[in-house]
């Protein structure tokens, strides 16, 4: 089923079949089945410690998979280092803690990636940059450092320059859950603007209201496993599984 | 008054002229007293001696040096041999460090373990023993006529001998000035031109710059070479003696090679510490960003750990600066040795002494100023959060 080599644009954006995660014995993820649509935008939710992040960063290689497949815009995942660049270079990541690079200017971190992997002209990486800082609304910080803006400033350079290396897939890792809540807003509202324009998602995050509003579907992990997988609509009204029903009522209850 | 006596920097104030009162007063108090003990034995205290000739020599110099050479000339040529074994000692302890301290957190096991048996061995063995292990391996090499070769080196018990370009002295101090600049320049010039221009621009200068510098280099050894003689000078065997070439005296060697191994050692653990500092959120971010494990290293992982390391190596180099004081453990005539004669010959105590604290006060206070510029031209801007 999966096959071909190349990032070609007609088939899925992402297919698991079957995914195994160790670490060491403890078994982190048990069988995941996922398949994502091109312009899809799948929001994972579950408690501390059920494998989301695990999920999220087998699909970039952060983390290597022990069994199952992983095959991202037709490239399949394995230990072919040409893949995993050509799977880096098309999906992007946005951390919880943002970890830019605090020896670089705000431009300059958007910038670096671009000029080095795509082998941009620096006046063209520059012109992107500048574009999505403008997207994010933070234009007038281009030259300052990251140490010297706030946490939401942070996370939206960070998504720009994500963004500058013109992902076709977009994971988020709990973006906001680093955030004071005043700041919380000004990232969503970001994301919300991205998933407007077509972009492929996958978020983890808890922010229940963001995932009703742009999510196609939602899914729900405990203990390694997908547990339940539905639209916004039945997921929040109607959960078939026990778990998901306790979650939701914790985190609905805040 | 009172109330005056409450005022915060009143007091401070206060506190410091206090404080530096008497630590003046002590110093004073000791030179008087200093003074009249010496002229009751008859020795006349005073700098004055600084200009009568030394009557010995010394072993070692990078400036001319005879025997009739008053005792100022004497502690230049300390100062200075000091200054070139602890640049040369800090150079490649450096080397060592780091490859010591990257084995160390390598993925591979058994880099690891080496690394850390090297440090585990070099840090726990005091350095005059070590010092004195490797003298007696120097000097228990062959004789020039069963010398060790390789590449033109040769290894004998009177010394190293190595290639040497056949230049005047001034020529080759202006061409080791060059090449110095030659690596200085562009990292200088990178860093000032940082944001105003466009990486490719920034390359050609520093490109240039690094160029120029060595046509330099080249330029002073050719005009300085000297005539209807081959430009590197092989040492060979003549008769029973090496000649040609440059010997590195046994001494020199020996501290050389112990600052090195033991300071590498610590600047190994330096660096180990330097990388682990390095977060690995930035790591993955570089990572999902395409960027090759190389790029990684070189534009995150390296940059951030010198940022870490810098202060403590500045440390480090001022406490090795220090260890070439064991140079009178082997007869290496270094600053501390030339006071240690003087002070034998000239009965001048107290002023030598003086002169010896000034001295490395001086080396080290300058080292640790060039190492706080650093420090400040490259620290983080802005609050740093640990992730
Ligand atoms: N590097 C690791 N080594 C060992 N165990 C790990 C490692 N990373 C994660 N785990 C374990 O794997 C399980 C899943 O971790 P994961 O980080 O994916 O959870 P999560 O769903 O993202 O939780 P959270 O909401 O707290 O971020 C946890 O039990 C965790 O302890
Ligand atoms: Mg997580």
């Amino acid at each position: 089923m999966i096959s071909g080599n190349s990032t070609e644009p007609g088939g899925p954006a992402l297919r698991i079949e079957n995914l195994d995660k160790y670490y060491g014995t403890f078994h982190a993820l048990r069988r995941v089945n996922l398949a994502v649509e091109r312009g899809e935008r799948i929001v994972v939710c579950g408690p501390s410690g059920s494998g989301k992040s695990t999920m999220i960063r087998c699909i970039n290689r952060l983390e290597q998979h022990n069994g199952g497949r992983i095959a991202v815009l037709g490239t399949e995942l394995n230990d072919d280092v040409g893949n995993i660049d050509e799977i880096r270079r098309e999906v992007g990541m946005v951390f919880q803690h943002f970890n830019l690079f605090p020896h670089m200017t705000v431009l300059e971190n958007c910038m670096l990636s671009p000029m080095i992997v795509r082998k941009q002209p620096r006046a063209q990486a520059e012109a992107t940059a500048r574009r999505y800082l403008e997207k994010v609304r933070i234009p007038e910080q281009a030259m300052k450092y990251p140490g010297q803006l706030s946490g939401g400033q942070q996370q939206r350079v960070a998504i720009a320059r994500a963004l500058c290396m013109q992902p076709q897939i977009m994971l988020f890792d709990e973006p906001t859950s680093a955030l004071d809540p005043e700041m919380v807003s000004e990232v969503l509202d970001v994301m919300v603007t991205l998933a407007s324009e077509g972009m492929t998602m996958i978020c983890v995050t808890h922010e229940m209201g963001f995932a009703r509003r742009v999510a196609d579907r939602v899914i729900f992990m405990d203990s390694g496993e997908i547990v339940e997988e539905a639209p916004p609509e039945t997921f929040f009204t109607t959960p078939r599984n026990e778990r998901t029903r306790q979650f939701l009522s914790q985190v609905l209850d805040h | 008054m009172v109330s005056l006596l409450r005022n915060q920097k009143v007091r401070n104030t206060l506190l410091q002229v206090l404080y530096v009162g008497s630590i003046a007063a002590l110093v004073l108090a000791g030179i008087v007293i200093a003074r009249r003990n010496l002229a009751e034995q008859g020795i006349t205290s005073g700098f004055n001696f600084l200009f009568k000739s030394t009557g010995w020599d010394v072993n070692f110099s990078l400036l001319p040096a005879t025997a009739n050479d008053p005792y100022w000339w004497y502690f230049l040529i300390g100062i200075i041999n000091t200054l070139f074994l602890g640049s040369v000692g800090l150079m490649l302890a450096t080397i060592v460090g780091t490859i010591v301290g990257l084995a160390r957190t390598s993925s591979n096991d058994l880099a690891r373990l080496l690394g850390r048996t090297y440090v585990d061995i070099f840090r726990n063995i005091p350095l005059i023993l070590q010092v004195f292990f490797w003298y007696a391996i120097i000097t228990h090499l062959p004789t020039p006529r069963g010398a060790h070769e390789a590449w033109g080196f040769l290894l004998t018990s009177r010394g190293l001998y190595i290639p040497f370009p056949n230049v005047s002295n001034a020529a080759f101090a202006a061409a080791t000035l060059a090449v110095v600049a030659a690596i200085v320049l562009p990292t200088w010039l990178g860093r000032t031109s940082r944001l105003s221009q466009p990486i490719g621009q920034r390359r050609a200068i520093q490109f240039t710059a690094a160029a120029a510098a060595l046509v330099c280099a080249a330029i002073s050894l050719a005009v300085g070479r000297l005539p209807d003689l081959p430009l590197l000078d092989f040492p060979a065997l003549q008769g029973l003696n090496l000649r040609g070439g440059l010997r590195i005296p046994p001494e020199f060697a020996t501290l050389a090679i112990a600052i090195a191994i033991y300071g590498g050692s610590y600047i190994a653990e330096i660096v180990r510490g330097g990388f682990k500092s390095v977060g690995k959120g930035q790591v993955e971010a570089a990572l999902s960003l395409g960027l090759s494990p190389w790029r990684v290293f070189t534009l995150v992982r390296l940059p951030l750990a010198l940022r870490a390391m810098l202060p403590i190596l500045a440390n480090q180099y001022v406490w090795l600066m220090k260890a070439t004081t064991m140079g009178i453990a082997v007869g290496f005539t270094d600053f501390f040795m030339i006071v240690a004669l003087t002070i034998n010959h000239s009965g001048q105590t107290l002023e030598a002494i003086g002169i010896l604290m000034a001295g490395f006060l001086a080396i080290n206070l300058s080292l640790a100023a060039v190492f706080n510029r650093i420090n400040k031209a490259i620290a983080l801007k802005g609050n740093q959060l640990r992730g």
